[in-house]
């Protein structure tokens, strides 16, 4: 029999898991900080994350800018928060258009679907389905990371969507091997068994019965990989291949304050550097809270 | 043993082979030529033509992707009917000449009309005479020579057959003539046969330059790594010991910190802080003509701040396996047996726990890598990270290519060694 | 005509009129000269740019500074500080080099201009001296100039410099596989078959149009003279040039080292000949200026090249550093955000109004370069151009420009694509800020940046774009290369906006062809304000350039071109 529980008694139980272990709770608590700042950041900052101020550039923190202003005179507070924006909730498509979820977010979410396609079809079926596939991911896999990025994004441009397409592919592989091993391990189970018994067809098994089972360490992976996501936009936009200007993605912010550091400017450096830390702690805490009751629990 | 070792050193090479076919297609199917970025903003189309025609540019994407692998010089000696050969001049320059009939050396260039022969000599003298019995007759009017030409192309001249243009020579002075090269292949052996080709970029071969670079980032990351291992995974294990405790949670916390601020914000900081406010060690990597070894102060602040990075990842997860270790069925059966304290720790928990670590260090050599780029672009290193960069954003194909080989076979080079270790490390695995 | 050492730089001469064969001669300028005088007499010419017209006429310097009633101070003082030895370390680029005609960076002419030199030397002053010419002399038309070679001068291979190397350099510069610049730039006054050689130390230049600014173009950056016996196409493997140094390694993308030659012809303040250096060491660091900054600061580089790269970071950074000294120099050279008339929308001028309204030319100076420069006014003749003529700087005014875009049928606004290079922060802001300022009047910028290379492949093919310029000395030589057509009417190559106007084309070759200056600055005039009424471009400042390096190098000089020369600076400590 499948084990089917309804969704307010699975809820339950994953709060219960969280919040019994600390680090989980203090990596909650800073998620949903920058959560809320995203969130609500035309209500937290004063300025737009536009507006500059030509008499003001490359100042410290002061009682006008609580932060300091970048090198255009925009208030630093405010460009982190719609940072903080683009990362976790909104995804800029282009200037009129854009889609929930957050280029961090977004981009996880669609190497989680294509990663997990490949995972649950290669570790069901196996044979030579699973070797070619494996072979492949294993190809990229071996490509670092950063050179993946660099080719990816030199060759198609940089842009949000490009981004998020960039964050897709290099982490493809990552999920796929993941769901691919649990795959396997689940598919001995009974209630598999007993649905192959019964004649339901490949998708069904693998949506119905397989994956609701491998959702745990799934999610958890899932949370560190939006951490991953977010390194890896702060390095694109350190390395000038970001988001395009004057967009307030974090990486870009610290690349263009870096040439004002040795003037006597940090601040522009210094908060999305912090920023980004944070967020990649809080995520990292969750998921390790997380994964520590769920294997006690175990 | 043997039989997995050869089987993954097989898949190496088809990943190796997959990954440049990957590469080579998303470079260079992208939008845009180089002409312009080499020669400058101010070139006329003719001469864009003629740069794309004579770096082997404007032929379709399998012929170059093949030519990359495996050569020109066979593609090439078919055309000229001779046997080609490359020597290197004692300045350290890449010639190509032809061998003609008598044995003797041969390029040729074009002057005007003629077609002038330059041959080394026996003696080594250099002979310049007009070749013009090599003339070929064409399928229409005129005639045309394959040969090869003093920049290392092969290349199809014609005469007779195109209008005339004036060409000048110092010797006569404004001629007509209606002669000119018409088609161009770069002459190379393939990376196959150890030739990753010439940078367009730079326009030196890439391997020299390449080789270099490495040597210099291996500098790096070896010192990174030897400082940061075994600090790591003490520091790792003693927390691990010390579960719970106010030092483990203090080494958790500043592991944790530490792996999650990226390389370029404490790499900076560094500078600010050491090299500009302190002014304890230089902030920048320039190494003129020394060796990086020879200069260690330059190479503080890049290691430091690679290895701080690395070091908290490599204590959380020494600390994590040593906490699982600790709590196993195996120790607790140790303390049974009446063995102290120390017995057991070094003896039998630290072997176990450093499992863990090892084989993901070496997993997360790939990741490093991008570290090593981000590190060296700080700090001017003049590394391999940097040149790829560098050769990413020139889409300078050869360089990219061979950059990627390097690094895919360190990626892939550490995975087997880490399975090969694994095994040494855990009896109980076997591999079919 | 009559000819007169050039021998102001040199310190051998002193500052006073030439003596031949003990008599003193009469001096015979060319007839321009004369007139130039009475415009400076009148006030209508400054003394400076009387200077600078009289050198190209062929009057040495200093007789030009005497006849502008300046006195002519010779050096001594400054000889007695010369020390001899060191080396220089210098952080740059180290470009891929074959044949320096070629040449479109100006960092690999800064390596190699000592170990090749040039015909001719503009300072950084504008005037231009003889430097391997021993002088020169046009006719009254300036439609033929002959050139007299400084005799005794040796490659560095031995072999001496003679007519034959001058015309077979002049004819690579022709020679269409070469592609050379220098053909854009002499082809419309000068064929390969008016290179006349008179003698093994003489050449004659039979020229089809009138052309002043000959000794000029011949200092342009890709016109080195190259020995004829030996150049192959590859400077590299042939480095044979008349320079003081010669060239021990050149390795792209890594190093350039020069080391100093003996047999060098000129001499040095102590009387020896120069360089005064023993060696240039060039480190290339990549393109990120941080750590160049850094590395200056510590001590382990002299100076920063900053040709290719801009320079305002360092600037920004080190202009308080005590350990080094900062010389700046005001220039032409600029940002241009140009439009591609024949595209749609900036085939309407309006529109192309419109966006030009929306620049707030102090906030993109202020923001973009920090101040240092001066503001543009939308067309491409600087106020430090000799024919410049001042006009009323454009103001920012969003309303207008939104009611410019109504008329021309955008009542909704405009969604435009703005192309640019991310290396070019300077450029980053000033696309930043239009964006923000050209908002209120309905345009909707989308900013796109790419690494450098890409933009240059791609920087005459965008609608949108902003191009760097270099400095040119003469306002002429700019709008002959960017805003004309051909004898077909279309655009030239270098017209990257393609915009071609009948009335401003033929003012222009008036004006190529005027030489008396108060009248060219007349017609500069109409020029400017065609150009600012309906031209394609758009700029908002020129920019200053610096000259940045540690206080023991001595007897720097900032050229607004940012070329270096190593040939007359020491080492102090």
């Amino acid at each position: 029999m499948a084990e089917k529980t309804p969704l307010t008694a699975q809820l339950k139980k994953g709060l219960v898991v969280l919040f019994a272990s600390k680090t989980a709770v203090v990596g909650l608590v800073i998620v949903l900080f920058w959560l809320g700042v995203a969130l609500f950041a035309p209500l937290v900052t004063d300025y737009g994350p536009l507006e500059q101020d030509w008499k003001a550039p490359n100042q410290g923190p002061s009682w006008e800018h609580p932060l300091g202003t970048d090198e255009l005179g925009r208030d630093l507070w405010s460009r982190l928060a719609y940072g903080a924006r683009i990362v976790l909730v909104i995804l800029p498509v282009n200037e009129t258009f854009w889609l929930p979820g957050g280029t961090a977010v977004i981009g996880v979410l669609v190497s989680l679907i294509l990663g997990a396609a490949l995972g649950l079809v290669a570790g069901y079926r196996g044979g030579w389905t699973d070797e070619i596939i494996m072979r492949l991911l294993d190809a990229m896999m071996s490509i670092p990371i950063i050179l993946l990025y660099l080719i990816i994004v030199t060759a198609i441009g940089a842009s949000a969507v490009n981004v998020v397409l960039a964050i897709a592919i290099v982490g493809t592989p990552g999920v796929a091997r993941l769901v691919r091993s649990l795959t396997l391990d689940i598919k001995t189970r009974d209630f598999v068994r007993a649905a192959e018994t019964r004649g339901e067809d490949m998708i069904y098994i693998l949506i119905r019965e397989i994956l609701p089972n491998a959702k745990g360490p799934i999610i958890i992976d899932a949370m560190l990989r939006v951490g991953y996501a977010i390194f890896a936009m702060g390095t694109l936009g350190f390395l000038g291949l970001g988001l395009p200007p004057p967009s307030p993605d974090w990486g870009s912010m610290v690349a263009k304050g870096r040439e004002f550091i040795l003037s006597g400017s940090p601040w522009a450096a210094l908060w999305p550097s912090l920023a980004i830390a944070s967020l990649v702690v809080g995520l990292n805490l969750l998921a390790d809270g997380l994964r520590e009751e769920l294997s006690r629990y175990q | 043993m043997l039989k997995f070792i050869l089987r993954r050193f097989f898949l190496l090479l088809l990943t190796m082979f997959l990954v440049s076919i990957a590469v080579f297609v998303i470079v260079e199917s992208s939008p845009g030529n180089i002409a312009k970025n080499i020669l400058g903003a101010f070139i006329t189309p003719e001469q864009e033509a003629s740069f794309l025609a004579q770096m082997g540019l404007d032929k379709p994407l399998p012929y170059r992707y093949l030519t990359w692998l495996l050569g020109s010089d066979w593609l090439a000696q078919s055309k000229v009917g001779m046997p080609l050969k490359r020597i290197r001049t004692e300045e350290g320059f890449d010639e190509w000449w032809a061998e003609n009939e008598e044995g003797n050396s041969v390029r040729w260039q074009l002057e005007g009309e003629d077609l002038v022969a330059t041959i080394i000599q026996p003696d080594g003298s250099i002979l310049k005479k007009n070749d013009n019995q090599r003339w070929q007759k064409g399928e229409k009017k005129g005639f045309f020579f394959w040969g090869i030409d003093k920049q290392n192309h092969a290349v199809l001249w014609k005469k007779g057959s195109s209008k005339e243009t004036w060409t000048f020579l110092i010797s006569a002075g404004w001629k007509k003539s209606s002669g000119g090269p018409v088609e161009y292949m770069p002459l190379k052996k393939g990376f196959l046969r150890g030739d990753p080709g010439v940078s367009l970029r730079t326009g030196r071969p890439v391997g020299k330059t390449i080789f270099v670079r490495l040597r210099n980032s291996m500098v790096l990351a070896a010192i990174a790594f030897a400082i940061v291992m075994p600090l790591a995974l003490v520091l790792g294990i003693f927390a691990g010991l010390r579960e719970g405790s106010l030092t483990d949670r203090f080494l958790s916390i500043f592991g944790m910190a530490f792996s999650v601020i990226p390389e370029f914000a404490t790499g900076i900081f560094l500078i600010l802080i050491m090299a500009n406010w302190l002014e304890l060690v230089p902030g920048a990597a320039v190494f003129g003509g020394d060796y990086p070894w020879e200069r260690p102060d330059m190479l503080i602040l890049p290691v430091l701040t690679l290895t701080l990075i690395e070091l908290g990842y490599v204590l959380r997860i020494t600390r994590a396996s040593m906490v699982d270790v600790m709590k196993s069925a195996y120790i607790r059966t140790a303390y049974l047996k009446g063995l102290s304290t120390f017995k057991v720790i070094v003896k039998h928990a630290v072997r176990n726990a450093l499992i863990a670590p090892i084989t993901v260090i070496m997993l997360h050599v790939n990741w490093l890598m991008g570290g090593i780029v981000i590190v060296e672009v700080v700090f001017g290193y003049p590394g391999l990270g940097q040149y790829l960069l560098d050769s990413a954003l020139y889409k300078d194909i050869n360089a990219i290519e061979a950059g990627t080989m390097i690094m895919v076979m360190i990626a892939v080079g550490t995975q087997l060694l880490a399975d090969i270790l694994y095994t040494f490390l855990n009896p109980r695995i076997r591999y079919s | 005509m009559f000819d007169f050492e050039g021998c102001f730089f040199q310190p051998t001469c002193s500052g006073e009129t030439m003596t031949i064969n003990g008599d003193k001669m009469e001096k015979e300028n060319h007839i321009l000269v004369d007139d130039l005088k009475k415009d400076l007499d009148q006030g209508r010419v400054s003394r400076r740019e009387f200077i600078r017209y009289a050198a190209l006429l062929g009057v040495s310097a200093t007789a030009a500074t005497q006849m502008a009633g300046m006195m002519v101070f010779p050096n001594t003082a400054v000889a007695a500080s010369v020390k001899r030895g060191g080396t220089i370390r210098v952080a740059g680029p180290v470009q891929k080099v074959t044949h320096p005609a070629q040449f479109s960076w100006i960092t690999p002419t800064n390596q190699l201009r000592h170990v090749a030199e040039y015909l001719t030397y503009t300072d950084e002053n504008n005037v231009t001296h003889p430097h391997l010419l021993k002088n020169w002399q046009a006719s009254d038309d300036l439609k033929t100039w002959t050139l007299n070679l400084r005799r005794g001068v040796m490659f560095n291979n031995g072999d001496e410099f003679t007519a034959d190397d001058v015309i077979f350099t002049f004819n690579e510069w022709f020679k269409k596989s070469v592609g050379s610049s220098m053909k854009g730039m002499m082809g419309g006054y000068l064929d390969p078959t008016g290179i006349e050689k008179l003698g093994k130390y003489q050449v004659r230049l039979n020229l089809k149009n009138a052309e002043i600014g000959v000794p000029e173009h011949l200092y342009h950056y890709p016109a080195m003279m190259l020995n004829h016996k030996t150049f192959e196409g590859d400077f590299i493997k042939a480095p044979h040039g008349t320079g003081p140094y010669t060239l021990e390694k050149y390795v792209a993308g890594e190093r350039c080292i020069l080391k100093r030659r003996k047999g060098y012809w000129r001499k040095g303040m102590d009387g020896s000949a120069l360089p005064y250096l023993d060696s240039v060491e060039y480190t290339d660091m990549g393109t990120e200026m941080a750590p160049m900054i850094a590395a200056v600061k510590a001590g382990e580089i002299d100076m920063i090249d900053f040709g290719d790269i801009g320079g305002a970071e360092a600037f920004q950074a080190l202009k308080n550093d005590s350990s080094v000294n900062v010389y700046p120099v005001a220039t032409n050279q600029t940002r241009i955000l140009r439009m591609r008339v024949d595209m749609k929308p900036w085939s309407d001028n309006r529109v192309r109004k419109a966006l030009k309204l929306c620049q707030h030319r102090e906030k993109i100076l202020a923001l973009s370069y920090f101040g240092q420069g001066l503001l543009g006014q939308d067309m491409h003749v600087s106020p430090k151009h000799p024919e410049y003529c001042p006009i009323d700087t454009p103001k920012y005014d969003p309303a207008q420009a939104k009611q410019l875009l109504k008329a021309a049928g955008y009542p909704n606004g405009l969604d435009v694509n703005l192309a640019v290079g991310n290396g070019w922060k300077e450029i980053v802001r000033y696309a930043e800020v239009l964006k923000q300022d050209a908002a209120p009047a309905g345009f909707r910028v989308n900013i796109q940046t790419m690494p450098n290379s890409q933009y240059w492949e791609k920087w005459t093919q965008v609608d949108l774009g902003i191009t760097t310029w270099a400095h040119r000395p003469l306002g002429t030589m700019v709008l002959n290369l960017a805003y004309v057509g051909d004898a077909a009417g279309k655009p030239v190559a270098w017209n990257e906006s393609r915009w071609v106007d009948q009335e401003f084309s033929n003012l222009l070759t008036q004006a190529n062809g005027t030489l008396d200056l108060e009248k060219r600055r007349k017609i500069f005039c109409k020029l400017e304000s065609i150009q600012q009424e309906r031209g394609s471009i758009a700029n908002a400042f020129w920019i200053n350039v610096w000259s940045i390096a540690r206080k023991r190098v001595q007897n720097l000089v900032s050229h607004p071109s940012l070329y270096l020369n190593f040939d007359n600076i020491w080492l102090k400590g």
